[in-house]
């Protein structure tokens, strides 16, 4: 449990401000992997004034990706042209018709917004909430239980590793029971805590904190030399400052791709969110709009589309925010 | 952890003088920081807090033993928080309660529902199996009519005060028939007599538990029946067709003769081992462990359910990992302009929820109404999934579909981080792209990215969900006497077996999921370590 | 950090102060004991989502006579019994369900309902509610609507019923449709609408006895269920194409609201879509491709007693004295615009001629068979059909189908 590395020579002089600490890191770390794509400055990308290739060149070089690219964005993007031309139909079925944008009408956009029946916007605040702070949490348990598998040598790491993978792969068939009977039993004593609450639920995601999203932040975690802790160490600073200050900021970018995946599963989650939350209020946006179809004789499959079309939104958007720090988070841990 | 000024001075040779350790106490405690301290403490004051509140609760409901676990693991937190050492489990401490309280308790649940005999006509305890069968077995006496009832009570115990169809009032307790009584009436029917004060319907709620045991017997002759009542405002005639005794753990058909004896199934069997059901709950220890390997209907499928349900793995990572990594490529190149948008564009179908995806792909490959055959093969009539070979395919594709962007994305992040260096120093020395990809990208790729193959082929050896949306498990073999399909893996076919239809059996399927749990796990440790996915990278 | 006893102080002095703040809390706040009596006086009952409010003016006016507590709970239909049975024996389920008589031989197995006294109320109640709701000799649901299929027919495309099956064919092709009739199918079969034409060949699932069906008389494979096969072969995909299991509800709808055919044999939740359409709807009978008469299933609709619930005085009342009066039972009708179970309620929605449609062919209706037996019909039933339709041999696979069930029934 304690380093025993040694005590390293320091650089005599050493500049002890957060400032100067971080540009040590970075010094230590590299250069970090450029991004490219997602930010305007392109590597090598083509600069005023450069002579345009011959469109034979171009096409051999550049020209073909571009009709990869389309193809596979029409193959990525039908089905949910579908669900928006259902969206807009306002008797429409899911599958019943192939003719696509016959009718445009955006009934169905007002029915799930204003029937009294559907509390749609709760369901939408649900979600956001409980997606929104399971997250957050995941990320930060995730990273704790990352760091100390990381930086620290204790019995029971490599089984622990392990097992945490190990663990989630286990069927959830009977899940839902188990769940049931855990909430309900403390319900029993602390409501708040218990079925039909939302703490109650996100309480259970926090049990999946640990997971596969744990071992990808133990990945990038080993990529941040030790030797900057000990820079650190020498400076007089605890652990505690030295995760939350130092090396949390370094990580962001895994951190960023955590976040996002976690919020994507808690977000589409329904198995689970269908036997916490019971009254509609409480319900989250799977839940809900599930119930809308699942009775396939009174099934509103133009208002379920309209509803999922406005759920998607959330996630784009923030994947979209994400972006850059998608792929710069997922790279840095490859390094060796 | 920290290497404090003491340890260092103490490899000096001079002892440290108090002074000196007196300032190397200061220096250090103003190093640690006074912010941090007050939030430790404010932290693991509101931690205890919350857990004495549960504690004076818990207590207050005398349940003894969710107390001593919560004052256990508070005690636990405590002593991890306030030591010196104890580093890593002051990191991991919160997280591991939350996956033992949530991920496996639910392990353990499955594990032990899985030596019961849990499912159709085994739900609850032998008491509720009893009470239900009793109160089924009550049989309305032959052409009796409806007694307009008032609940009376007398000193704590209850009576019935009805009146007969001559428009008598006629009064009877738990044991002691009905005798005629003088009463006062309303609207005919007798609401009040001397010594027994009538109760109103609140209060006849309020003890609904002894309204539900008053059984008032019609006269001295139990072949005449007895006044139960389940509304509070008519009594009606009822005689058993079964007698239970408790003491020899018997049901007996009053009619029949039929004795039925707890002999240790979780039912009431006859000698000729006819059962009455409901019947309840018993531990059966391995028994579905047993039946599970050896059950001759399932063992048909068995073997190709499972084959594909490897070759549906395997399949899925490849090609998904495979798409996704050529598309990173195709979209490396700093020439190509737009690179964005398409990225965007191609992280849809990860963004959408995935079962309204997989409907509408249902929907798309219909054989005679879906889009792919009528608008873009112009009417053709492809099976896509009602053949069985058509119909794995099908599955595969909107796998692909579903799955390739969080390869892409993977894989597209995982190159960038190759540094140009290594590639421009193969190129200088000749090497083709192809080589350099194979030799150089590829493995560093590799390292990364294994353990989220692992993780997926896991994933995808589950992927309930897929299967019981597209085509649940069709189309159905229709030489198997159970309902399975030449789709379905083998999660859909336990589901389908022991979780549908009118015979449950949740112990069989919890079995059978602990199997398969087994299954996936060796061969998930099996790669982690033959990959050394867990080797440090520095 | 070491710990010191500054600290150690600090944290003592906030645990005592936040202890005493939170007991505080805890003393004010109800105690377990109280909430119990308080729900000792509140009945939860769980309701189709998409009927909660149609019971929101019977359970408000309960609680004003009596002072019970009418909790309506909106549960998803496709879960709702399986809840219903997990939850009941724990003691946590509701006191009261909604759900269907089919339901009641694996609710009756799980002992998770307990027995309805509806004493001389019962005689107010269309006969084959009654019927349906008994299982066993003993009545369990309280039965508020009564549901069959019929066709419905495009009357500005053909003004006229048809006298029988082949007219009925005969009739919209002489129209100029391409597919006059249409019916819900699916990969797996759909024999819950094929039913009344295989009673039209005099093959009922099982024989009846006095106590409703008898699961040791499967008459699935008598001679009348071949003679069913080889006609339904008939009209299948190498014959005339009238059966197709490519057609789900979604594309029979669509089917018949865009006037492609003009025969839609469904039940009445599809009669609203229809309408509002602007088709002109008329209610047949099923036209027999025998002569003998179509019977289709009758599924009855209820509310259910839970074997579990601590109030049960209470909610046999509210069930019994307030669900089974025609004001309640003709709210319900109006959410789902099925016809009410209570005699008088439905001779008032048999105003409606679509309503009255459906109940003269719901006199002719069977009840579907609630036994446990029934499970494993439903098994192979309906993927047999479905082969029969695409061309497999129908006697072989019929008595295929026969010997399947029958070694499952055992």
């Amino acid at each position: 449990m304690t380093n025993e590395d040694p005590r390293s020579a320091g650089t005599p002089e050493i500049d002890t401000s957060i400032a100067g600490r971080l540009a040590r890191a970075e010094a230590l770390i590299g250069t970090p992997a450029k991004v490219d794509g997602f930010d305007d400055r392109d590597r090598h990308g083509p600069s005023v004034g450069e002579r345009k290739r011959p469109f034979g060149r171009w096409f051999r070089e550049t020209g073909w990706r571009h009709i990869v690219g389309v193809v596979m964005l029409i193959v990525s993007v039908f089905p949910i042209v579908f669900v928006i031309s259902a969206s807009l139909n306002p008797n429409g079925t899911l599958t019943g018709t192939n003719a696509l944008f016959s009718v445009i009408g955006l009934d169905s956009y007002l029915r799930i917004l204003s029937d009294p029946q559907i509390p749609y916007s709760a369901w939408y605040a649900n979600t956001i909430l409980i997606a929104g702070i399971t997250c957050v949490a995941t990320v930060f348990l995730g990273a704790l239980a990352a760091y100390s598998f990381s930086r620290m040598r204790f019995t029971g790491r490599r089984t622990g590793l392990i097992s945490i993978v190990v663990v989630q792969m286990f069927p959830q068939m009977l899940a839902v029971v188990a769940i049931f009977l855990l909430l309900s039993t403390i319900g029993d004593y602390f409501p708040a805590l218990g079925l039909d609450s939302r703490i109650g639920l996100i309480m259970v995601y926090l049990g999946g904190a640990l997971g596969v999203n744990t071992f990808l932040m133990y990945g990038f975690f080993n990529t941040v030399p030790a030797s900057l802790d000990e820079a650190a160490k020498i400076d007089g600073a605890g652990h505690a400052r030295i995760f939350f200050t130092i090396i949390l900021r370094l990580v962001a970018p895994i951190l960023a791709v955590v976040a996002l995946l976690s919020f994507i599963t808690a977000f589409n989650e329904y198995i689970i969110a269908s036997v916490v939350l019971i009254q509609p209020e409480n319900q989250t946006l799977a839940v809900g709009m599930i119930k809308l179809v699942s009775n396939p004789r009174y099934a509103d499959w133009s208002a379920f589309s309209a509803g999922a079309v406005m759920a998607a939104l959330p996630v784009l958007v923030l994947f979209l925010f994400l972006q850059k720090y998608i792929v710069g988070g997922l790279t840095a841990g490859a390094v060796k | 952890m920290t290497t404090n000024i003491d340890e260092d001075v103490a490899t000096d040779a001079v002892p440290p003088t108090k002074r000196q350790l007196r300032a190397a106490r200061m220096a250090e405690a103003a190093g640690a920081g006074v912010k941090v301290l007050v939030i430790k403490i404010v932290s693991l004051g509101i931690v205890d807090a919350i857990a004495v509140y549960a504690l004076v609760v818990l207590l207050s409901q005398q349940q003894w033993l969710f107390a001593a676990i919560v004052a256990a693991v508070a005690l636990i937190f405590n002593w991890i928080y306030f030591s010196r050492r104890r580093l890593p489990a002051k990191y991991l401490a919160p997280s591991i309660l939350f996956l033992a309280v949530f991920q496996i308790f639910t392990l353990l649940y499955t594990g032990y529902i899985a030596m019961t005999n849990y499912g159709t006509g085994h739900v609850g305890s032998e008491e509720q199996a009893v009470s239900s069968l009793m109160s089924s077995a009550l049989e309305r006496v032959e052409d009796s009519p409806t007694y307009p009832l008032t609940v009376v009570d007398r000193l704590g115990q209850l009576g019935m005060l009805v009146t007969d169809p001559e428009g008598d009032a006629q009064l009877g307790t738990t044991g002691t028939p009905l005798q005629e009584v003088q009463a006062t009436f309303e609207d005919g029917k007798a609401v009040a007599t001397d010594g027994y004060t009538t109760l109103t319907f609140a209060e006849v709620i309020a003890r609904t538990d002894e309204i539900v045991e008053l059984v008032v017997p019609a006269s001295d002759d139990p072949n005449d029946g007895a006044l139960r009542t389940t509304d509070g405002s008519n009594a009606y005639l009822y005689t058993s067709a079964l007698e239970y005794d408790e003491a020899a753990g018997t049901m007996t058909d009053l009619r029949s003769g039929t004795v039925y004896s707890d002999i240790g199934t979780g039912a009431f069997t006859s000698a000729d081992g006819e059962e009455l059901l409901p019947g309840w709950q018993i531990f059966i220890g391995l028994d579905n462990f047993v039946l599970a390997l050896t059950e001759e209907s399932i063992r048909g499928p068995l073997l190709y359910v499972t084959i594909w349900t490897f070759v549906f793995a395997i399949v899925s990572v490849g090609s998904t990992f495979f798409l996704g990594l050529f598309l990173a490529i195709v979209f490396n190149d700093a020439r190509m302009r737009g690179r964005k948008w398409y990225r965007a564009g191609l992280i849809l179908p990860y963004a959408f929820p995935a079962f309204l995806s997989i409907l509408i792909w249902a929907g798309l490959m219909n054989e005679s109404f879906g889009f792919i055959n009528q608008v873009l093969l112009g009417g053709a009539s492809i099976p896509w999934l009602t053949d069985p070979l058509l119909a794995k395919v099908s599955v595969l594709i909107v796998n692909l579909w579903l799955g390739f962007p969080y390869m892409f994305l993977v894989c597209t992040g995982a190159l960038q981080a190759i540094p140009d260096e290594l590639s421009e120093a193969a190129t200088v020395d000749g090497a083709r792209p192809w080589a350099i990809f194979r030799l150089i990208k590829l493995p560093l790729l590799l390292v990364t990215v294994t353990p989220l193959l692992i993780a997926s082929f896991a994933f995808n050896f589950n992927n309930f969900l897929l299967i019981y949306a597209l085509t649940n498990g069709g189309p159905r073999d229709p030489n198997a006497t159970i309902p399975v399909g030449f789709t379905d893996i083998l999660i859909s076919m336990v589901y389908k077996v022991a979780f549908t239809g009118q015979n449950r059996d949740y112990g069989l399927g919890a079995a059978f999921s602990i199997l398969i749990f087994i299954v996936v796990a060796v061969i998930a440790i099996v790669l982690f370590r033959r990959t050394k996915a867990l080797e440090e990278l520095n | 950090m070491k710990v010191n006893k500054k600290s150690a102080a600090a944290a003592g002095a906030l645990i005592t102060v936040g202890m005493l703040a939170l007991a505080g809390c805890a003393g004010g706040g109800a105690t377990p004991s109280e909430s119990e009596e308080a729900s000792a006086g509140a009945v939860t009952v769980w309701v189709d989502a998409e009927r909660v409010d149609a019971l929101q003016g019977a359970a408000d006016a309960y609680t004003e006579e009596t002072g019970v507590e009418v909790e309506l709970v909106g549960k998803d239909n496709a879960t709702i019994k399986d809840d219903f049975i997990q939850q009941v024996p724990t003691g946590r389920g509701p006191d009261i369900t909604m759900g269907a008589h089919d339901w009641l031989g694996e609710l009756s197995t799980n002992g998770v309902v307990a027995p309805l006294e509806l004493g001389d109320s019962a005689s107010g109640y269309l006969d084959v509610a009654i019927t349906a709701s008994t299982y066993d000799g003993t009545v369990y649901m309280l039965p508020y609507a009564v549901e069959n299929i019929a066709v419905l027919r495009n009357a500005d495309i053909i003004p006229e019923a048809s006298t029988s099956f082949d007219d009925m064919i005969a009739k919209g092709l002489a129209a100029g449709l391409t597919q006059p009739f249409v019916v819900e199918q699916g990969a797996e079969g759909n024999p819950y609408h094929l039913y009344p034409f295989q009673t039209a060949f005099d093959a009922p699932v099982f024989g009846s006895d006095d106590n409703g069906y008898n699961a040791e008389d499967l008459q699935l494979g008598s001679a009348g269920g071949e003679q069913f096969a080889a006609w339904l072969s008939s009209q299948g995909k190498n014959g005339t194409a009238v059966f197709n299991t490519d057609i789900d509800g979604a594309i029979a709808k669509e089917n018949f609201l865009n006037g492609t055919s003009a025969f839609w044999l469904t039940g009445p939740w599809n009669v609203g879509s229809a309408v509002d359409a602007g088709i002109n709807v008329a209610i047949d009978p099923v036209p027999s491709p025998t002569g003998e008469v179509a019977q289709p299933f009758a599924g009855v609709k209820g509310f259910f007693l839970s074997s579990e619930s601590e109030n049960a005085v209470a909610a046999t009342d509210f069930l019994v004295n307030y669900l089974g009066t025609e004001e309640v039972q003709l709210e319900l009708f109006e959410a789902g615009n099925i016809l009410p179970a209570l005699k008088s309620a439905a001779d008032t929605a048999s105003s409606d001629p679509i309503i009255e449609g459906f109940a003269t062919v719901g006199a002719d209706a069977v009840p579907m068979p609630a036994i446990p037996a029934m499970g494993s019909v439903w098994e192979y039933w309906g993927i047999a059909q479905a082969e029969v339709i695409n061309g497999a041999d129908p006697t072989t696979t019929w008595q295929k189908l026969a010997a399947d069930v029958q070694a499952a029934i055992e």
